[in-house]
C-alpha cells in the first residue's frame, strides 16, 4: 500500500500549505453566509407567507418536541432500516456484478447495455410497477431503494476493476494465484476507491428512493411523516424531518470523503 | 483486406450486444406470457400498446408536456447556476462562504421538499418547474465550485502581475478551469432533472409521462405502464449520451 502511495505522483503535495491558512479565514465568511441565508428565509416567510409555514425560529422550537415524539422515532427507524437493508443488498450484489463486468469482457458486453439503460432510467418511474408487483408494502420500498442504488455501485466497481494496474495482475499470476483469489485479494482492494465513490452516489439515491416510495405508497417512514405533517399544516415538525434527511445525505458524503482520505490518501477524487 | 478485418472486429464487438438485447426481449416475452397479465405483459404486447398510444396521439402530447417541464426547469437552473458558479470562481471569499451550504443542498434529497411546495404553491406549472429546478441547480453549482477550487491562486497572481485585464482573466483562466467541471455538473443534472420531472408529475398535478404511467397503472393497463417505462428509458439513455458528449467535449480543456 505504501508503495502505491509513492508510485503515483502526488499533485496534492503543495495543497495543504495553501489550504492551511485558508482554514482559519474560512470560518468568518461561512458564518456570515449562514446568517444571511437564515435571516433572509426568516424575513421572507414572516413578511409574505402564512403563519404555519416553516421558518428558522419556529423550526428550532419544534426540534425538541419532534425528537421525543414516538411517532417520529418509529418513522425514522422504519426509513433508516429500509435504507440500511437496501444498501446492504445493493453493496453485495452491485459489487459482484461490477467485478464480473470489469474483469470479463464477455460478461461486460452482455450486461452493459442493461446496466447503462437502467441507470439512465429515472428510478422513481418504476414505482407504479413495483406497487403492482410488491403491493403497497415495505417490500416495494426496499425494491425501489435497491433499484435506485445498485447501478451506481455496479458501474463504479466495473470501472475500478478495469483500471487495476496490469503489474498487480502479473505479479499475482506469477505467484500462480487462482482467479477467485486474484479477484478478492487484488482486484477488489484496488477498486475500493471506485466502490466508495459509487457508494456515495448510491446512498444518496437510496435516500431519495425511500422517501419517494413512502410518498407514493403511503407507508410509514420519514417521507410519510413529512408528507402527513405538511398536509395537516404542521410545517415546522415536517421540516425537522427534512433537516434530518439532509443530515443523512451530508453524513454519507462526509463519511465517504473521510474514508477515502483516511484509507486511500493517494486517491484524490472518485467522482464519476 | 483491411476493411474486411475492420468489419469483422466491428461485428465481433457489436454482435454480443445485439444478441444480449435480443435475448433480453425474448426472456421478457416468455416471462410475460407465463405470468398473469396484471403482473407483466410480453414485449410484443408492450409494443402493440405503444403503437396504439402513439397513433392515438395521446403519447406525443404528454411527452411534449414533460419535455416542456424538463426544459424550463433545466434552462432556469443553468441561467442561475452558471453565472453564480463563475462568480464564485472569481470572488474567493464568496466561494469559501457558500461552499458548505452548496454541498449540503447538493446532498439533500430534494424530493422531501415536494410536500411543502405543494401546500404553498398548489398545482400549477410553476411549482413543478421549481421542483425540476431544485433537482438540477445544485449539481451544477456544486461542480462549478469544485472547479473554482481547482484554480491555483498563483495563476491569477501571474495573470495579474502581467497586467492582464479582467476580461482576459475570465477568458484565459476562469472559464477554462471551471467550465469542464460545470459540464460534469450539467451531465449529473440531466439525470437528476429527469427524476425531478417524474417526481413533480407524480406528486404535484399529474401531467405528462408521469400521469400516463399513473393512469395506466390505476386502470391495470400493465402494457401501458411498460410502454411508458420503455419510452422513458430510451429518452433517458439518449439524454445521458448527450450529457456525456457535452462533458467529454469540454473535458479536453481539463488537465
Amino acid at each position: 500500500m505504501a508503495e502505491q502511495a509513492l508510485s503515483t505522483p502526488a499533485p496534492a503535495a503543495h495543497k495543504p500549505q495553501a489550504a492551511a491558512p485558508a482554514k482559519k479565514s474560512a470560518l468568518v465568511p461561512r458564518l456570515i453566509t449562514g446568517v444571511v441565508i437564515l435571516g433572509a428565509w426568516e424575513i421572507v416567510v414572516r413578511a409574505l407567507a402564512p403563519q404555519y409555514v416553516a421558518k428558522p425560529s419556529t423550526v428550532v422550537l419544534a426540534v425538541p418536541r419532534v425528537v421525543v415524539d414516538p411517532q417520529f422515532l418509529t418513522a425514522l427507524g422504519q426509513t433508516l432500516g429500509a435504507v440500511a437493508q437496501g444498501l446492504a443488498v445493493t453493496l453485495v450484489l452491485g459489487t459482484v456484478l461490477g467485478l464480473m463486468m470489469g474483469r470479463s469482457p464477455a460478461i461486460d458486453r452482455v450486461i452493459r447495455v442493461y446496466v447503462n439503460g437502467f441507470n439512465a432510467l429515472p428510478m422513481i418511474i418504476v414505482l407504479p410497477l413495483f406497487s403492482l408487483w410488491f403491493g403497497y408494502s415495505s417490500g416495494a420500498r426496499i425494491a425501489t431503494i435497491i433499484f435506485a442504488a445498485i447501478f451506481a455501485i455496479t458501474m463504479n466497481v466495473a470501472d475500478g476493476a478495469r483500471a487495476v494496474p496490469r503489474e498487480y495482475l502479473e505479479v499475482s499470476r506469477s505467484f500462480r494465484s487462482g482467479r477467485m483469489r486474484t479477484l478478492i485479494d487484488i482486484v477488489l482492494p484496488a477498486s475500493l476507491p471506485y466502490l466508495l465513490a459509487g457508494f456515495r452516489l448510491a446512498a444518496g439515491r437510496a435516500l431519495i428512493g425511500a422517501v419517494v416510495a413512502e410518498f407514493f405508497l403511503s407507508i410509514g417512514g420519514l417521507g410519510f411523516y413529512i408528507l402527513y405533517n405538511s398536509r395537516s399544516y404542521h410545517h415546522n415538525e415536517a421540516f425537522v424531518g427534512v433537516l434530518l434527511l439532509a443530515g443523512f445525505g451530508v453524513g454519507f458524503e462526509v463519511l465517504v470523503q473521510w474514508a477515502t482520505r483516511r484509507f486511500m490518501p493517494w486517491y484524490r477524487r472518485g467522482e464519476k | 483486406m483491411k476493411d474486411q478485418a475492420l468489419l469483422y472486429t466491428t461485428i465481433r464487438r457489436h454482435l454480443p450486444v445485439w444478441l444480449s438485447v435480443l435475448t433480453g426481449f425474448l426472456i421478457w416475452e416468455i416471462a410475460g406470457r407465463s405470468t398473469s397479465a396484471a403482473f407483466m405483459v410480453p414485449f410484443s404486447e408492450t409494443l402493440v400498446r405503444l403503437w396504439q398510444l402513439t397513433v392515438h396521439g395521446e403519447f406525443l402530447s404528454q411527452l411534449l408536456d414533460s419535455a416542456e417541464l424538463f426544459a424550463t426547469g433545466f434552462v432556469l437552473a443553468l441561467i442561475v447556476g452558471a453565472p453564480f458558479g463563475l462568480l464564485f470562481a472569481r470572488v474567493r471569499v464568496l466561494r469559501v462562504g457558500v461552499e458548505p451550504y452548496i454541498m449540503i443542498l447538493y446532498a439533500t434529497p430534494m424530493v422531501a421538499l415536494i410536500p411543502f411546495i405543494l401546500s404553498l404553491m398548489g398545482f400549477g406549472f410553476a411549482p413543478k418547474v421549481l421542483v425540476v429546478f431544485l433537482f438540477t441547480v445544485f449539481p451544477i453549482l456544486y461542480n462549478t465550485v469544485e472547479g473554482a477550487r481547482s484554480i491555483r491562486p498563483e495563476l491569477i497572481e501571474v495573470a495579474k502581475s502581467y497586467r492582464s485585464s479582467e476580461w482576459a482573466l475570465w477568458r484565459e483562466v476562469m472559464l477554462p478551469y471551471t467550465l469542464p467541471y460545470m459540464m460534469t455538473g450539467v451531465r449529473q443534472a440531466i439525470g437528476r432533472a429527469l427524476v425531478g420531472m417524474v417526481a413533480a408529475e407524480f406528486f404535484l398535478s399529474a401531467t405528462g409521462i408521469g400521469r400516463l404511467i399513473m393512469e395506466a397503472s390505476q386502470e391495470f393497463d400493465t402494457a401501458g405502464v411498460f410502454a411508458a417505462i420503455l419510452v422513458i428509458g430510451v429518452i433517458g439513455v439518449g439524454l445521458t449520451r448527450i450529457g456525456l458528449m457535452i462533458e467529454q467535449h469540454f473535458a479536453r480543456w481539463r488537465q
